[in-house]
């Protein structure tokens, strides 16, 4: 498609975003080791939970930090929005992806927009997109690694598909695609905060200029259903269209890559859970779950507490910022017994890997899509999977937003 | 303070007494039933409260928005006697209402 919009690189061309995950996240093996420690020790802890992993922390001197970590306090902190508020992100997604980021919002406010962004990625619209999009995506990317019996299912599959689907879906001119995947990945470089910076800036200018052109000319893409989408005669405003676009690559696409890529590698590592699935496919849906929540990607969410109170025994000022782990649910043994095993047999329950209360995902339904069409095509066209026995193991890492950047794997005969 | 009588999935009847102002969705989970998610706290967000209510109420009820039904639709047990227990304000004449949890989607 032939377009006037200009996307503009970073200004230093040396930077790399890709880099970024080790100083984001860290290279902790297994974060849930530390959060059972400390979970023992109480529900509620002082201090943030980047601080408690050893990372490079934002600061906020003016106000008291805590840790939540035992499941009714994470419930009650996801699902009461009068006492835990979202304002809490206008302190770093706020600052990158626009202040009409709705992760910012509470109700009303928050509701009136997310309404809009609900009707799109409702279940029985986002399924039509496994075919026409998401399907197409998956199979391009196999087709060039088929041929060779081997792969890295990460570089040459999970890392690319959901953006390439997020590139389908916005219809984003081809020559844009490389310079945008750079942006929105450094959009969550917080570490190297003038980069992010520099990056939200960037694409909220990129993004003002498609919307405009696709007023002018509709498609059946997702920026022209975005602009044109209303809710009892409203609109999305201006600032929250495009702040949206610009969360979508975080919210959509790094989220989706590193649940795909925990998914299929938790599946070698317990082979004859792979092998019951690749017998039975029913059984896609349910390993999916057990995927999301033995080590989903957002394991924490920050809530702002508006009021005074007691939480977990502990007492929280008014103001007090909250990492609320809801990771840590979804490693309760309370709730699934022995939950550090990857079982894609266990009870099933609701897992926390999408959050809980106003602010659930709202493309969670999308995700499911892609996860299920990724590990169908891997059944599919990758028989005999296993890893390859000349390559490093993969290796999941980081105190959140875990992956391992490599899954060598043959297929075939 | 109506008396409605829930059905679980299991078919097991309770008698709950509701309280005016709240949530069908909270006074049954209030009352112990949490077989009756609510993912989404009880925002309208979700197709996780979804309960079927017996007919002879439903012009008793708050009208269902487009929104409501929307969700709705996302569920493979959606049917004529469906809404989302989040929605629906308990008053007093909702006396002696029957309401079934939907299946599990």
């Amino acid at each position: 498609m032939e377009s006037s919009v200009r996307i503009q690189e970073f200004d230093d061309p040396s930077y790399n975003p890709f880099n970024s995950d080790g100083v984001n996240f860290g290279e902790q093996d297994d974060p849930y080791m530390l959060i059972e420690k400390w979970r023992a020790e109480g529900s509620v802890l002082e201090g943030a939970y980047r601080s408690r992993m050893g990372l490079e922390a934002a600061l906020y001197p003016d106000r008291k930090m805590f840790t939540v970590l035992g499941t009714p306090e994470i419930t009650a902190a996801l699902t009461d929005p009068k006492r835990f508020s979202n304002a809490g992100y206008k302190f770093n997604l706020g600052i990158t992806f626009g202040d009409g980021s709705i992760s910012t919002m509470d109700n009303p406010e928050h509701g009136r927009w997310r309404k809009i962004f609900q009707k799109i990625f409702l279940p029985q619209y986002v399924k039509k997109w496994g075919e026409t999009i998401v399907d197409p995506v998956v199979h391009d990317l196999m087709d060039k690694f088929i041929p060779r019996g081997e792969a890295d299912l990460i570089e040459e599959f999970t890392l690319r598909y959901p953006f390439e689907v997020i590139y389908r879906q916005l219809n984003l001119p081809e020559a844009d695609v490389g310079t945008f995947q750079r942006l929105a990945l450094g959009q969550t470089d917080y570490v190297n905060f003038d980069k992010a910076v520099e990056a939200g800036r960037k694409l909220g200018a990129y993004f003002i200029e498609l919307v405009e052109e696709r007023r002018k000319s509709p498609g059946d893409d997702l920026v022209s259903l975005l602009a044109s989408t209303e809710d009892g005669g409203e609109y999305l405003p201006e600032t929250v269209l495009i702040s949206f676009l610009r969360q979508l690559m975080n919210a959509a696409g790094d989220t989706t890559y590193r649940g795909t890529s925990i998914l299929l590698t938790a599946l070698l590592e317990h082979p004859d859970q792979l092998d019951a699935i690749q017998a039975d496919r029913s059984l896609i849906a349910q390993a999916i779950e057990e995927a999301l929540r033995w080590d989903g990607p957002v394991l924490a969410q920050l809530r702002m507490a508006t009021v005074d109170m007691e939480l977990g025994g502990v007492h929280v000022p008014a103001g007090s910022l909250l990492d609320v782990i809801a990771g840590a649910a979804n490693r309760d043994p309370a709730l699934f017994t022995n939950p550090e095993k990857f079982d894609i047999f266990r009870e099933r329950k609701p897992h926390f890997a999408f959050s809980r209360g106003a602010h659930i995902c709202v493309g969670q339904h999308l995700a499911r899509v892609e996860m299920t069409r990724a590990l169908e095509a891997v059944l599919e066209h990758l028989p005999n999977l296993r890893f390859d026995p000349d390559k490093p193991r993969p290796q999941i890492k980081g105190s959140m937003m875990r992956v391992p950047h490599h899954l060598y794997v043959k297929f075939g005969k | 303070m109506p008396d409605i009588i829930v059905t679980t999935r299991e078919g097991v009847e309770q008698t709950i007494t509701a309280e005016n102002g709240l949530s069908l969705m909270e006074i049954i989970r209030d009352n112990g039933i949490d077989e009756l998610l609510a993912l989404c706290g009880g925002c309208c967000s979700c197709a996780t409260c979804h309960v079927k209510i017996e007919p002879s109420f439903f012009d008793k009820l708050p009208s269902m928005s487009e929104d409501e039904s929307e969700l709705l639709d996302s569920s493979d047990h959606r049917d004529e006697t469906s809404r989302l227990s989040c929605q629906v304000v308990i008053d007093d004449s909702l006396a002696g209402m029957r309401v079934t949890i939907a299946p599990e989607d």
